[in-house]
Parts: C-alpha cells; sequence; structure tokens
C-alpha cells in the first residue's frame, strides 16, 4: 500500500500531531518526555545481559585456535586479527561439544541439528514438518527468571529471512535450522530479520511524533479492549476442539497473554531513546545489514530494553556467497573444501569477515559508558558455531568465544582449554548462575558447572 | 472435466472391518513373501543379515506388522531405488518394484480404501501469501506481510504446513499492528477528508447504510443495527462461515465502546474490524463446526469452500462459493467450480505457490550466479526465467494438458530477451510480451531444459551435477536420496580431487559409502551438463569436453539431454505421477502424507496413467480424495480397521482419541 507507511518507514522523530490511532507499540511506550530509564547507576544493581552471537558451517580451526604462550597469554591467528583490540575482553574457549548434534542413529543432517542443538542442549526430532521437537534453549530458560524485569522478555535477531521453499537439511524442518532460541519444546522464536523493525519493536514508530496522555490512554483502552475479544475467542474456540488440533489456539492465547503482560509492564519498564540516536535507515547489502543489527542489540542492552538476546548472523547450512570479499562461491559449497587449498583460504575469509563484525559489535559495546566500565563489562557474549569444521560436520571442538566481564564475574583474555567432549552446556549452567537465572541443576547432557572462565 | 461425485455414502460406510482379513494374510503369503526371497533373500535371507537386517523373521502378516520400522524402511529404499544395490544378483524391475511397495503398504498399514481415514483434522494459520490475498480480497487493501512478518517456517517442502506455521507472540503484535493499518487504510480516519473508503468498505456501506454514508468517512449518525449488518457481513467473509450471534453481540460491544468514547461511526465500525482480522477465526482455518458422534464425517460446506479457495487461489472464498456453501449447493456444484475457479487470474495463485514450491522455481531470487563469470545474468533476466516456467505451467493448468507435459513438452514460452538466451530463431530480441514458441530443431524439451530450473539447480560459478540429479529425484520423481548411512568415514582422510568436474563427481561415487545414493542422482545430472550454470548450451567447459552421456543401474543408457528426458518419460511416469499426486496431496491439505492417504493417492496416480488424463484429472483427484472432502470427528476412535496404522503414528493418533469429550 503504502506509498504512505513507506515514507512513515523511512522518517522519524517527524513532530506530528496525535495521530488518530497510533500502532500497538506506541500505545505501550510511553512519551519521551515521561520516560524513566529503568537502568540505575549504581555499579551493584547494574544489569547483566547474556548474548548468543551464531556463524555457520564451522570455521577453519587452524585460524582459529591461538597460540597461548606459557605464561596463558594469546597471540590471536588470522581469523580474529580484527579483535586484537579487544583481546583483554574475550576468552577464546576451545574444546566444548554440543553432542545432540551428532546423528545419534538420525542420519544426515547436521545443519540442522547444529543450530537446533546449540542452545536447547536437545536432539531435535528429524521431521520435516509434523511434530517439531526441540527443546527450550537457555536465553529462554533465563527469560522465565529474569524477562519480568524489561519490556521485552528476550530479542531474538537474524540476517536471514527463513527459507521461501523447499526443504531444508535432509529430512529436518526449516524451522531447525532459522531460529536458535525455542521458548518450548515446539516453539521456535522466529527472529527479526529486519534493523528497523527491531528500533520499532524497542521504541515505538517514533515516525509519527508524541501525542497526549488522554489520546494515550484512549488508545490503550481501544486496544485492550481488542485483546479481551480475540482473547475470549480464542478460548471459546479453544472449548470445542480436540487437544491437537486445540495446540494452535494454545499459542494464539499465550501469544495474547504475553502482550497483555507487556503492555502492562510497558509503563514502568519502557526504554528512554538515547539522544541522538534515530531510527536505522534502509541498508545496503549484508555488511551494512548485520551492523545494523549489532547496533540494535547494542541499544537494547543500552536501554535495558532487554538482558537476553540471540543473533544469527547467518543461518547454519547458509550458502551465501560473500562477493564483497572476493568470495563468489557458496560458504555452505565451500565448506566441503575436501581439502583443496583454495576454498579453505575462502573459507577462512568468510570467518575473519564474520568476526569483524563481531568486533564492530565489541567496540560499540565498550564505548557505551555503564556505571564505572562499559556495557561490555556487563555482558556475557557468546559467539559461536554449532559445528566444528565445516568438512568433518564434527559438533566437538566447537569454535566459541566468550566476550564480557558478566558485571565482573568473568575474567577474559585468556585462551581456555578444556578436557575433548567437555559439554558446551557446562559453561551454559555457569552463565545462568550468573545472568540472575541460578540453580538450574542440569541443562541436556551437563555434568556440572564450568567455572573456568571466573 | 468431469467431475466423480463421490459417494458420501460409501465414504461413510464406516462398520468396523474385520481385523487382518484372511485375503490380506494370503496376499502376503502367495505374492508379497516370494518377492522379498527373490529380490532381497541373496543378501538378507536364507541366513545372510547383511547391514543387520535378516528377513527370515517376516514370515507372517503378523511379523511384518511387529516391525514396522524397518518394513517402513524397505519401503523405503525399494522406492527409492537404493536396494537391491546396483551389483545385486537380481536387478529389481520397476514394475514389480511398485507391486512389492503398493501391496507392502497395504499390509503394513492394513489400508481398506473402503474406510477411508481422513487423517488429523489442523487448524492452519494463513501464511503470508495467503494473509496478503486475504486482506487484499476481504478489504482492498494491498498489504504486503513480507516487509513486516517474520519469514513463515517450511516443512514438506511447502510453506503452508499447519504444523510448523506456528504463532510466537511476536507475530500476534505484527497482526494486530498490521489490523490497524489495514483498517485505517480500508476506512479512513476522519481527520483525513480527503482519503476515500476502499472498494469493498464502500459497498458494505452502502448495501447497509446507504450511498451518503459510503461516499465520507466525517461523523454521521445511525441506529446500530446499521452496524450490526456491517459487521455481520464482514466477519461471515473474514472467518469464511456465518458468525455466530454471541460473536456478532461482542463485536457490537467493541462498537459501542468505540462510540462512547467520541469515536465516529465509520470509526467505531473500523475498531469492530480490526478485531475480526485479528480474531483467530480469521487467522487460522479449519472446520471447527460442531460434530456429530460419528468416527469421521464430511467437513462442512464452509470449510471445503475455504479448502477449495486456497487450493486453487491461495485466497479466501469468493461470494459465489460462500453463497453455494450457505445454500448447502457446494459439493454438488463442484465441478463447475472447479472449473469456474482454473479460469480465473486467482488460479495464478497455485502456479505461483504450488507448481513454484514443488519445482522450487519461486526461490529463484536466492540463485546468485557469479557475475564475474555470467555477466549477462541480470535481474530482467532471471524474471524472464521465472516467467517462462509459470507460464509454462499456467499453460498446463489452463489448457488441460497431461501433467507429463511438464517433462516432455516441445514448446515453451518466451520474450525476446530470452528467445536470444536460448537462440530460438524468429523472434524480435526487443519483444517485451511473452509468446509460445515451438522447439522443434532445439535440444530443450520440457521443464528439464529451462532455464529457471538450471540456474536454481546450480552453483553461483559452476553446475552441479549432484544437486540436478537431486532436484529431479526429489521434486518430479518424490524418491528423496535416504541419508548417507551413519557411520559415513568423515572427508578429512580423503585425498584432493583431480579431473573435469565430471571425473571429479565419478571419483566421489567410487567410494563405495557413496555410490547408493549417488548411483541414481549423478546421471541425470551429467545427462544436463550441456546446459552451463544459467542454463546455456555448451559443447566444453572449459578445457573439458562436455560428456553427456550416461547410464542408470538397470543398465538403460542415455546420450544428452534429450533422451535422458525421454527415457525418464518412458520409464519414470508412475514415479512421476506419483510424486505431482503426493506434492498436490502435501500442499492441498497443509500436512505430510501419511500411510493413510495412501489409498487415495494410489486411486489418483492410476488415474492420471490412463491415456485421457490430463491436468484436472488431478486437480479432481485430490478434491475427490477423502482427506479432502472428510475430516476426523472429535472422538474419533480406532476402530479394528483402523488399527494397523494408528500404531505407526502413535503419537498423534492419541491426540485425536477422546472418547469422554462431547461434541
Amino acid at each position: 500500500m503504502s506509498a504512505n507507511w513507506q515514507i512513515h518507514r523511512r522518517t522519524f522523530l517527524r513532530g506530528v500531531g496525535a495521530a488518530m490511532a497510533l500502532p500497538l507499540l506506541d500505545a505501550m511506550a510511553p512519551s519521551l518526555s515521561s520516560v524513566v530509564s529503568a537502568a540505575t547507576s549504581t555499579p551493584k544493581q547494574l544489569p547483566k545481559r547474556m548474548a548468543f552471537v551464531y556463524v555457520p558451517n564451522g570455521v577453519t580451526m587452524r585460524d582459529w585456535l591461538p597460540a597461548t604462550s606459557a605464561g596463558g597469554e594469546m597471540t590471536l591467528p588470522r581469523i580474529l586479527q580484527s579483535l586484537i583490540p579487544y583481546k583483554d575482553d574475550f576468552s577464546v574457549l576451545s574444546g566444548f561439544a554440543q553432542s545432540q548434534g551428532f546423528a545419534h542413529g538420525d542420519g544426515a543432517g547436521d545443519h540442522a541439528r547444529a543450530s537446533a542443538s546449540f542452545l536447547t542442549g536437545t536432539h531435535p526430532r528429524k521431521t520435516s514438518g509434523t511434530d517439531i521437537k526441540a527443546g527450550i534453549s537457555v536465553d529462554q530458560l533465563a527469560a522465565e527468571h529474569i524477562g519480568d524485569q524489561t519490556m521485552l522478555p528476550s530479542l531474538e535477531l537474524s540476517c536471514d529471512a527463513g527459507k521461501r521453499l523447499g526443504s531444508c537439511d535432509s529430512g529436518y524442518a526449516c524451522a531447525y535450522q532459522f531460529n536458535l532460541s525455542w521458548r518450548s519444546e515446539n516453539m521456535p522464536m522466529m527472529p527479526e530479520v529486519d534493523p528497523k523493525q527491531v528500533f520499532e519493536r524497542l521504541f515505538g514508530d517514533t515516525s509519527r511524533g508524541v501525542d497526549s496522555q488522554r489520546a494515550r490512554s484512549r488508545r490503550a483502552l481501544f486496544q485492550k479492549s481488542i485483546l479481551d475479544f480475540v482473547s475470549d475467542d480464542a478460548s471459546r474456540l479453544r472449548a470445542r476442539l480436540g487437544r491437537n488440533d486445540g495446540r494452535k489456539l494454545d499459542e494464539y492465547m499465550t501469544a495474547v497473554r504475553d502482550i497483555e503482560k507487556r503492555v502492562e509492564r510497558a509503563e514502568k519498564l519502557a526504554p528512554k531513546l538515547p539522544a541522538g540516536v534515530h531510527a536505522p535507515d534502509e541498508y545496503d547489502g549484508f555488511e551494512e545489514q548485520t551492523r545494523l543489527m549489532f547496533d540494535m542489540l547494542a541499544l537494547a542492552f543500552q536501554t535495558d530494553s532487554t538482558r537476553l538476546s540471540t543473533f544469527i548472523v547467518s543461518h547454519e547450512g547458509s550458502n551465501r556467497p560473500y562477493p564483497f570479499i572476493g568470495v563468489n562461491e557458496g560458504h555452505h559449497d565451500l565448506s566441503h573444501h575436501q581439502n583443496n587449498p583454495d576454498m579453505i583460504e575462502k573459507i577462512t575469509k568468510i570467518n575473519s569477515f564474520h568476526a569483524r563484525q563481531f568486533a564492530y559489535f565489541l567496540d560499540k559495546l565498550k564505548s557505551i559508558k555503564e556505571g564505572d566500565g562499559t556495557l561490555l563489562d556487563n555482558c556475557m557474549i557468546v559467539y559461536g558455531s554449532g559445528i566444528g569444521d565445516g568438512n568433518r560436520h564434527n559438533h566437538d571442538d566447537l569454535p566459541v568465544l566468550l566476550a564480557g566481564r558478566g558485571g565482573g564475574t568473568i575474567t577474559p583474555g585468556r585462551h581456555i582449554k578444556v578436557p575433548p567432549r567437555t559439554p558446551l552446556n557446562n559453561l551454559y549452567l555457569s552463565m545462568l548462575d550468573r545472568v540472575g537465572a541460578p540453580g538450574v541443576e542440569r541443562f541436556g547432557d551437563s555434568t556440572g558447572r564450568f567455572d573456568g572462565i571466573a | 472435466m468431469r467431475f466423480v461425485v463421490i459417494s458420501l455414502s460409501a465414504l461413510l460406510g464406516l462398520s468396523p472391518a474385520a481385523v487382518a482379513s484372511p485375503d490380506m494374510s494370503a496376499d502376503f503369503q502367495t505374492k508379497t513373501l516370494p518377492l522379498l526371497k527373490r529380490y532381497c533373500y541373496e543378501c538378507h535371507g536364507d541366513g545372510a543379515s547383511s547391514g543387520d537386517l535378516d528377513m527370515d523373521r517376516f514370515k507372517t502378516l503378523a511379523d511384518i506388522r511387529g516391525d514396522k520400522p524397518t518394513v517402513a524402511k524397505i519401503i523405503r529404499y525399494a522406492r527409492t531405488q537404493v536396494m537391491p544395490p546396483p551389483d545385486a544378483e537380481k536387478a529389481l524391475s520397476l514394475a514389480d518394484r511398485d507391486a512389492l511397495a503398493d501391496a507392502l503398504m497395504v499390509q503394513l498399514y492394513d489400508l481398506d480404501p473402503k474406510h477411508p481415514d481422513p487423517g488429523p483434522m489442523v487448524l492452519r494459520r494463513l501464511n503470508q501469501t495467503e494473509y496478503r490475498n486475504t486482506i487484499r480480497d476481504l478489504t482492498g487493501v494491498s498489504f504486503d506481510p513480507a516487509l513486516d512478518f517474520p519469514q513463515d517456517d517450511t516443512g514438506y517442502g511447502f510453506d503452508n504446513i499447519a504444523d510448523v506455521l506456528t504463532l510466537p507472540p511476536m507475530l500476534l503484535e505484527k497482526y494486530l499492528k498490521a489490523a490497524d493499518k489495514i483498517m485505517e487504510e480500508a476506512i479512513p480516519p476522519a481527520d483525513n477528508p480527503k482519503k476515500k473508503m476502499t472498494e469493498p468498505m464502500r459497498k458494505l456501506f452502502v448495501r447497509y447504510a446507504g450511498q451518503r454514508a459510503a461516499s465520507t468517512t466525517q461523523p454521521v449518525n445511525f441506529d446500530s443495527n446499521v452496524a450490526r449488518a456491517i459487521l455481520t457481513d464482514f466477519a461471515r467473509r473474514g472467518w469464511r462461515r456465518p458468525p455466530r450471534r454471541d460473536e456478532i453481540d461482542r463485536l457490537l460491544k467493541l462498537y459501542d465502546l468505540a462510540r462512547r468514547n467520541d469515536e465516529t461511526f465509520h470509526g467505531s465500525i473500523r475498531h469492530a474490524m480490526k478485531a475480526v482480522i485479528v480474531s483467530p477465526s480469521f487467522l487460522f482455518r479449519g472446520d471447527v463446526s460442531a460434530d456429530p458422534a460419528r468416527n469421521v464425517r464430511p467437513v462442512s460446506e464452509y470449510e471445503l469452500a475455504t479448502r477449495l479457495s486456497y487450493f486453487l487461489w491461495s485466497t479466501m472464498p469468493d461470494d459465489e462459493l460462500l453463497d453455494l456453501a450457505s445454500r448447502n449447493l457446494l459439493r454438488r456444484s463442484l465441478d463447475a467450480q472447479v472449473k469456474r475457479m482454473v479460469a480465473s487470474p486467482k488460479a495464478h495463485g497455485f502456479v505461483e505457490n504450488f507448481a513454484g514450491q514443488w519445482l522450487q522455481f519461486r526461490n529463484l531470487d536466492a540463485a546468485h550466479p557469479d557475475g564475474k563469470k555470467f555477466e549477462i545474468y541480470d535481474d530482467r533476466l532471471r524474471d524472464s526465467m521465472r516467467r517462462e516456467t509459470e507460464m509454462f505451467f499456467e499453460s498446463i493448468l489452463k489448457d488441460d494438458r497431461n501433467p507429463l507435459e511438464i517433462l516432455t513438452a516441445d514448446y515453451t514460452f518466451v520474450n525476446g530477451r530470452l528467445a536470444k538466451f536460448y537462440g530460438i530463431p524468429n523472434v524480435d530480441p526487443g519483444m517485451r510480451e511473452f509468446k509460445r514458441v515451438s522447439l522443434e530443431g532445439t535440444k530443450r524439451r520440457g521443464i528439464l531444459t529451462q532455464a529457471s530450473i538450471l540456474t536454481l539447480t546450480s552453483n553461483p560459478t559452476r553446475t552441479s551435477p549432484v544437486k540436478r540429479g537431486k532436484w529431479v529425484l526429489e521434486s518430479l520423481l518424490g524418491v528423496a536420496p535416504p541419508p548417507p548411512p551413519p557411520d559415513i568415514p568423515a572427508l578429512e582422510s580423503g585425498k584432493q580431487l583431480t579431473g573435469s568436474l565430471r571425473q571429479r563427481t565419478e571419483q566421489h561415487r567410487a567410494d563405495p559409502n557413496c555410490a547408493s545414493c549417488h548411483a541414481p542422482m549423478d546421471p541425470i545430472g551429467f545427462g544436463l551438463e550441456n546446459f552451463d550454470a544459467i542454463g546455456r548450451w555448451r559443447d566444453s567447459d572449459g578445457p573439458d569436453k562436455i560428456d553427456a552421456s550416461s547410464s542408470f543401474t538397470d543398465g538403460s543408457k542415455f546420450n544428452g539431454p534429450g533422451e535422458l528426458v525421454e527415457l525418464l518419460a518412458r520409464t519414470r511416469q508412475n514415479d512421476f505421477y506419483r510424486a505431482l499426486t503426493e506434492a498436490a496431496m502435501t500442499y492441498a491439505l497443509g500436512r505430510g502424507v501419511e500411510p493413510y492417504d495412501q489409498p487415495a493417492i494410489d486411486r489418483i496416480t492410476a488415474q492420471l496413467r490412463k491415456p485421457d488424463a490430463k491436468f484436472s484429472t488431478l486437480l479432481i483427484g485430490v478434491i475427490d480424495s477423502a482427506p479432502f472432502q472428510m475430516r476426523r470427528a472429535d472422538n474419533f476412535q480406532r476402530t479394528a480397521s483402523l488399527n494397523g496404522m494408528m500404531n505407526s503414528v502413535a503419537s498423534r493418533s492419541d491426540d485425536h482419541r477422546h472418547p469422554g469429550e462431547t461434541p
């Protein structure tokens, strides 16, 4: 439609008068003059944030693992060159495994299993449609504990919209490859792929300006009436249906309740848009999209809109070519390099490109002051892949980085080697403790906590 | 087009059948067992148990039903021609293969065509395409969800599969936002007096509130009965069924609330309409009508109208379909309605969404031919390629041709650009419109040689015989290669492969671990090697001369794309018809096909094999089938005859058994 909307999408903070009825999210966002930042300023109370950044198809391990001196000093390898300025802000963790990514009798489909198991620690059910099943992911487990403290319990991001058609990896539903976060065993959390949409989720459609308290409460009333109506509809229909058919309506009702809760939280928790920040413009190309997404993620953490996030830089098994860095072949095709040196070189180039974007993100987090330190100090950010070497499709010896100091609970700047096949889920348990979801006894195949990060 | 009116009494004859009829047991002994002995025992019987499979234990019908997973695997391996392997003593003929697989299906799952199980009733959320089209037809607003909504997940190769179309909270939020935008476009706010209502809204207001109210959005006064009439009509179309009284009462409450809060008449209607298009009754389709206590029953006429409409049009039923449903006349008019629907421009939805996903050309945008190597490839050429395949499929649909022509047609559709690209003479290179041209005298025949398909099955810098072979097997022949054996050795130890692309591919295949899957796949790709990675004809690939000859494991040989296409059309017809039928069923039902769908699929496939088969044979076959026409009742219970198959889908069937539930 809407030449009109396109304009709205591109403009921001234009001071127009009160529009008749603004989209839902605007009703949740308080007027910009009245917000109070939720983040407080005493260091003790600074919130801790946790994020997971996913890159696909493994990495060239020999160009990823740092050389380590006797004293534990890292010399960063090729892929991690762009991270040198942040060397003291992250550790390379090597030796971890996500063992449920392995076939265990299910045959091909390592890409689907890699991403589906990465944060869930579960073995996804092999199905191309009916009965998808993985497990709750670590970020969502944390959200159950701390999600109600921020406007958004969690934020899911990706640079890849789901596949438009065709089947995905070897008989696995595409949901396994295009989602990292799972709210329950059969409810993947679909990520946002457009930075501008993310911005609107956080701050509303700021393009239409701000209107009066009266108009705002009237709008809230109208929206509540619609939520009440549809929620009533759903329960009436639900009563007419059997168990399996009713599952869809259960999803619907869960969604309604979630939104109602958000409306309630909005008044006290809505984030304040920092001065000088505006909605992202249209992006041009993959690198810009990635960086804008990292901007949005940093902004969400900065404004304490959420404390939990997952970001799929590119989906597992992605065959995206990278012509802008001289790689015209598809990423996945290249990853089956059969030890061809040219192909390995190109994989290293792609890995380095991804790491460069991550460096951009760390730079951003580090440039934002918080308390006596920086935003990065209060973060725990895992960067990694559910596949070790793309040519082998192994799910042990995974490439994993952990950035940030977790509010002073983590000592970065090291290469931490763990015994082969140490469950990655042990690391997750330690992170859950730190982020405010303590006491989880087991996650996936965890065998205990991994406190080597302290 | 002749519609076979299904006999409801036949479909509803639900007296429980006898458990494992003696006939079936005897059939297993006299027909199936000898085939197993003849073709499988060399390695899996008489004491041999290669791959830990010992068939000596399958002596009776009860034995195979006792190990469904293994027998299901045997059926799949036979169908996909993975077994018997190329070096087996006795090659399995295609006729024997079909006889064996069909019989085992019936025996394993106790299928009884006389007492069909239509499968579970599923609620399907509208996917992005359906939402966009439905909003367009209902409100007159063109809204593109692709800009706002998260991408739908796909399953079984389609994006309209009920189970994977989930509704996370974020999406409901988007629906709420979208409803605001859409309804304010349909009925513009009064503070924007220049904007007019959309056509469907105007008509609605004319009908119930008169001309004056339809030509303005400024304050007017009407009795709430007028609002009730407008909302009832809107909800009926939006929910694809007559709204119940309590539903309308609740909509009226929304209207009243807005009125009490100083909203105009138009604005208050708009407010209630927003609720209509966020309601689960709008977002989900499925038969939720109250239910008599019967095992299976026909779906309501409204639900049938909805199924038909989304199947053939990817959008909501129009007034004619709803009207027939309201008078209970739709089942009796199916023949004429299907004909009308196929002729409608809306049938393009079927081409784009069914064919586009089945054959994958809807995804051509995702192919990224290397810009340096293929300078000629640009967005316009890509769009021309896709348009060619769309028009080609649409002509087979609308001219009601035999579906096998998808494979063999000696004609296609080109514009000037594409004609030049293909080297087809006598077409003005500047011509923008497409026209039908003969392929006589060219080396192209059918879909396999169209540039769209050849491009989307290539890598960015080169062709991929494996991808092309896999595409043909999966899409056209419905025989997805099984996954590699679980203990396949890692490739890391492998030495670097050398030589031409073909030589490298063959080296890979020489590895016995790879051969069983690559043997049926790679030759097809070799036969298409004369087409480069964007579908241009070539005689050599760099220094290597193209060798487009190859052979299949059954010994049949071919040289070049022409012979390959001819060979596939002649020997693999049954596979093609089955693949097409299964794809159409999956798309129409919004779920994967299951063993209980087998009788319907067998029947349609058999009809397609007849010499006078047409495309409508397929459409009518699907629409006529039990899974499309019927639903399990809420209190569906296993009858004796259903026992066998229910065990195979135990986890789901349990969900459908609610003996205590009253309708």
